[in-house]
């Protein structure tokens, strides 16, 4: 498995765990409490590995707070954690994604724009997903594929609605 | 190498210390987590009863059963709801086979022999199918609450398309003839036992 697996094979959290608001919620704070976790814990330890080592490192540490996150979740919030199921344990992938970005000047920048992105991303399709599960009767959009075509049509609006400036370089014309 | 070398001591002092963080965090959360799903599982028993039906705490008061192997289905264990001091309901924890492997169901029964409720609390059935069971938009059990062994002849327990009463979930009748089959087992055990069940002492 490559780097580029890691961002789509992220995604299993976010579609699995956002049929209602609440576990939307839940579950992107927790992405971005245990990414930030993440990142304060592997950046002082940057300078004294190497490439292979960090690889390692990283995936033990994400590893440990995933699972400690979801033994917390279980003794502290058990309705939240019986929702969220092992959901909370796939959420180190997001770590080690996370990890991939490379040390550059504006890396926080970037990162933080994504957590953010995410915690919007899971946001809007908890919403539109308990609209239309509860709203509308529409069972499928309550179970996991849905949430895979909802966040493909919300990405699409968004791609469509974004100023055109930014986009147009990635987009070809119009 | 040294830098190789430093790496590596480093990649297993990081490696150390995070399973042992991680094994202490777990001793340190397993009797929190242990009553939390503890209080979880009586919760979950408990949404078979309507609110405000009992005072005491039915799980703390199990019944002792006799002969629980019934007809169709297996009675692992009863319980008594009961509020100011009169029994107000009786759980019985029944497991049948499914279609996909073993359904337990949690059924509650008046004194008068009527039901009261039923909550599936373990189950393997096709998704899709057998398991719109525990869908809660569904409401497929609440066909048989307030039903009694006198207001529905032995034969009438059944789906329709066995000449019976009760619908049936859509393309799911292995799992319609089951759970049908429990709640009737359960039912005509409560009937056999009302006395011990009730706590009563025969005359």
């Amino acid at each position: 498995m490559n780097r580029f697996w890691l961002l789509p094979i992220s995604l299993a959290p976010l579609l699995g765990a956002t049929s209602t608001i609440v576990q939307a919620l839940a579950i992107s704070l927790c992405t971005i409490l245990l990414v930030g976790l993440h990142q304060s814990l592997m950046t002082p330890l940057h300078r004294h590995l190497e490439q292979a080592p960090r690889l390692w490192t990283s995936t033990v540490l994400a590893a440990a707070l995933a699972i400690c996150l979801h033994l917390g979740l279980q003794a502290w919030a058990m309705p939240l954690a019986k929702q969220l199921g092992l959901y909370t344990l796939l959420l180190a992938l997001p770590c080690l994604a996370s990890e991939q970005l490379p040390a550059q000047p504006g890396r926080y920048r970037h990162l933080g724009l994504g957590l953010l992105g995410l915690l919007a991303a899971g946001l809007a399709l908890g919403i539109c997903r308990q609209l239309l599960a509860d709203g509308l009767g529409l069972h499928l959009a309550a179970l996991a594929p849905g949430a895979l075509i909802l966040l493909g049509l919300l990405l699409g609006l968004y791609n469509h609605l974004r100023p055109s400036n930014t986009a147009s370089r990635r987009q070809g014309t119009r | 190498m040294t830098a190789r070398w430093r790496s590596t001591a480093m990649l297993l002092v990081v490696a150390g210390l995070a399973i042992a963080a991680t094994l202490t965090w777990q001793r340190f959360t397993a009797r929190p987590i242990a009553e939390a799903s503890r209080q979880w599982q009586e919760q979950q028993w408990l949404k078979v009863l309507p609110p405000g039906s009992y005072d005491n705490r039915p799980l703390q008061t199990p019944v002792p059963l006799t002969g629980a192997k019934l007809s169709h289905s297996h009675l692992l264990a009863g319980y008594r709801a009961s509020q100011a001091g009169v029994t107000s309901a009786v759980l019985l924890h029944s497991r049948v086979q499914g279609y996909g492997g073993a359904i337990e169901l949690v059924i509650a029964i008046a004194p008068q022999g009527r039901l009261v409720g039923v909550r599936v609390l373990e189950q393997q059935e096709s998704p899709g199918l057998g398991d719109q069971l525990v869908d809660p938009a569904r409401h497929w059990l609440d066909q048989f609450i307030g039903r009694t062994l006198r207001d529905t002849p032995e034969l009438a327990w059944a789906i329709k398309r066995d000449q019976g009463a009760f619908d049936q979930l859509a393309g799911a009748t292995v799992t319609s003839r089951a759970v049908i089959e429990a709640i009737q087992d359960a039912l005509r055990y409560f009937d056999q036992h009302r006395p011990e069940l009730l706590g009563e002492t025969p005359p």
